[in-house]
């Protein structure tokens, strides 16, 4: 944990912000004491500019007696400076510093020892006559020394807090990335199912994990369907497959004439026929699936689609004993792949003829709500349980009461995987009047002007 | 006729020279698609069966190069994908029809004979069999000089059959080219409006034109 820290991310950018920050303290800091410094030392002059003054005060008015008294009033008081002298062509008259040469302004002097440099100034009372006051440099340098030090606790404590709110930042970040790759490893692992947590903070973070669990979920669906086609084509082929290999043996041993052959051979055929039918279904539900037919897209006109295929199941209706009308509420313009669409009626209508007793009406009904096309195949035969109408349309979901009947129950997962391909909702109908209603709601294709 | 199968499947291959033979009919066979096209610009051949996936050159490659060659002659292509996209592909890529494997021999020389009469045909307004007429300009049919009313779904039914007069059609080719269905209904499409026209156009006529070829099709014929 500790030197995996080291290398994220997060800790990078808190230690570039951490290391910026403690330079803006540390120029802060400088700037500061300069300045102190300066102030303190500006004070230290001013007083023995006052000192020195009240000294030449002291000369001009009565000479270098009143000079010395001057010197000796304010010498030993707090608040002046410490040092004093006067001298006489190089031998000092009065204070308490030792003979020195002569300069006039701004003097440093080395003081009793280390820390103790004394700062005055020093001016001629006349030709000869030297007057210097000065101070210990210690007091200043106290004062420095604490300002140095509370601006090293500050320094100090800005670090902490960068350091710690760093790695505070840090830690979480790590957490939430340790996260998101163990979800990723258990997924390696084979949990298809684990997700990534989402916070709820809706920070880049929680985006980033809700697009990636998106993904996965449809990388789940995508595998989903992928391994139910594989299990379908492996369940469901082996019954007609074995089917085909029993008629071929009872063939083989209960065969006498050339004619029985021939209707063995021939159910054989049709049998193979309805297997590759099968295949060719699944194929056909896997490809459209994929999405990879949607380029092939036009303008589809319903109303000339639903009376073409009106046309073709009328008469196929009629010879069962069942009524198809068509009922044309509005023309409504759609884009998707015709070809496809007509298959998708044509298995719902189909689905009607074949799972209703004769004398059952059928309804084909086109209309439109704002901006969905409504396509709804309705009978008003015996239906289907509401409990059943989640399971319709899975694929190779077959009622019990229609596996005696021919097909494979692929029907309506192949309406499914069309409505998908073109962004349909599908429904069933969910009132007491009797029979089955699917309604499929297609985007309608915006006229030109119409927008 | 004389045929090119271009297939590199040789069982398939054989079982295609087989049926073709039987309807006396002469069949040059090759392997790969680049032996193919070579035998293709060589010879003079009534139609060309080629499958869509070639080692060398792929069926579709194949035949968009004879026709950009100029090269008219018919071609069927055989495929195993069943992608309606590969039928629109391989149709506008130069094919006269497309059949999908496993096909019904009986399929595949319909079709054969249907795109090879097809060819090179130039085509009519008026069409006639026997004494059925149909103006496709007009949009009207007759049979002994009485008008027969036909539904627009019949009419195109009658049209193909009349086009294809003589020759076998399949239950198939009806579906893809009267209702331009690309997949097998579970109803009885074809059979249920072949009965509706022919109560209109054979029923007390005498002699009946559309037959029923068992295991095979229609067909639409004058005794």
């Amino acid at each position: 944990m500790r030197i995996r820290f080291l290398h994220t991310e997060a800790f990078r950018l808190s230690a570039i912000y951490a290391g910026i920050f403690a330079l803006s303290v540390l120029a802060m800091g400088s700037v500061v004491f300069v300045m102190t410094d300066r102030a303190l030392r500006d004070q230290v002059v001013q007083f023995s500019r006052a000192d020195i003054a009240a000294m030449r005060n002291g000369f001009d008015a009565e000479g270098v007696k009143e000079a010395r008294e001057v010197l000796q009033q304010i010498m030993g008081k707090p608040g002046e400076s410490d040092f004093f002298l006067l001298q006489k062509d190089g031998v000092p008259i009065a204070g308490n510093l030792p003979a020195m040469p002569a300069r006039g302004g701004i003097v440093s002097l080395p003081g009793s020892g280390p820390g103790h440099d004394i700062l005055g100034v020093g001016e001629f009372l006349e030709p000869g006559l030297y007057v210097y006051a000065g101070s210990d440099l210690q007091r200043v340098h106290a004062t420095e020394e604490e300002i140095l030090q509370t601006l090293a606790w500050l320094f100090a404590l800005a670090m902490l807090l960068a350091i710690g709110g760093g790695t505070l930042v840090s830690r979480s970040f790590l957490r939430r990335s340790d996260a998101m790759a163990r979800a990723c490893r258990a997924i390696m692992d084979g949990d298809l199912k684990a997700r990534i947590p989402v916070r709820g903070a809706h920070d880049e973070l929680d985006r980033l994990a809700g697009t990636i669990n998106e993904m996965l979920d449809r990388i789940a669906a995508l595998m989903e369907n992928l391994r139910q086609v594989t299990n379908d084509i492996a369940h469901d082929l082996r019954t007609p497959v074995s089917h085909l290999r029993q008629r071929l043996e009872r063939a083989r041993e209960e065969s006498h004439d050339a004619k029985d052959y021939a209707e063995a051979l021939s159910a054989a055929i049709e049998k193979t026929d309805e297997i590759l039918q099968l295949f060719a279904s699944l194929l056909r539900i896997a490809q459209i699936e994929g999405g990879a037919r949607r380029a092939d897209f036009t303008q589809i006109a319903l109303g000339p689609l639903l009376t073409h295929v009106r046309d073709m199941f009328g008469a196929v209706a009629e010879a069962s004993g069942h009524h198809l009308e068509l009922q044309l509420g509005a023309d409504v313009t759609i884009r998707g792949d015709r070809a496809l669409i007509i298959q998708l009626l044509s298995n719902l209508i189909e689905n009607a003829i074949l799972h209703t007793p004769e004398g059952t009406a059928i309804t084909l009904l086109l209309s439109r709500a704002g901006e969905r096309a409504l396509i709804t195949v309705n009978d008003d035969g015996p239906g289907v349980p509401r409990e059943e109408h989640t399971k319709l349309f899975q694929r190779l979901y077959r009622r019990e009461a229609s596996r005696s009947r021919p097909g494979y129950g692929l029907g309506l997962s192949l309406v499914a995987a069309i409505a998908e391909l073109h962004g349909a909702e599908t429904s069933l109908r969910d009132d007491s009047a009797p029979g089955l209603g699917i309604t499929l709601s297609f985007p309608v294709t915006l006229q030109p002007g119409a927008g | 006729m004389k045929i090119l199968l271009i297939e590199d499947d040789r069982e398939t291959a054989a079982h295609i020279v087989h049926a073709l033979e039987s309807q006396g009919h002469s069949v040059e066979q090759v392997h790969d698609g680049i032996e193919g096209l070579a035998q293709a610009r060589a010879g003079e051949h009534s139609a060309l069966i080629v499958d869509r996936m070639l080692p060398g050159v792929d069926g579709l490659s194949l035949v968009k190069q004879l026709r950009a060659e100029g090269r008219q002659t018919p071609v069927l292509f055989l495929t195993t994908m069943s992608g309606l996209d590969d039928r629109v592909a391989g149709l506008e890529g130069g094919g006269d029809d497309y059949l999908v494997k496993p096909f019904a021999f009986s399929e595949l020389l319909a079709r054969v004979n249907a795109i090879t009469r097809r060819h090179g045909e130039s085509e009519p307004t008026r069409l006639r069999a026997a004494d059925l007429e149909m103006d496709l300009i007009r949009r009207t049919a007759s049979r002994g000089g009485k008008n027969i009313d036909l539904q627009p779904q019949e009419f195109r039914l009658l049209e193909y059959l009349l086009r294809n007069a003589g020759r076998v059609v399949t239950r198939t080719m009806l579906l893809e080219n009267v209702w331009d269905l690309h997949f097998d209904p579970r109803t009885n499409i074809v059979e249920t409006h072949l009965s509706r026209l022919r109560s209109k156009i054979d029923r007390g006529f005498g002699a009946e034109l559309i037959h029923t070829v068992r295991g095979a099709g229609y067909i639409l014929r004058a005794d």
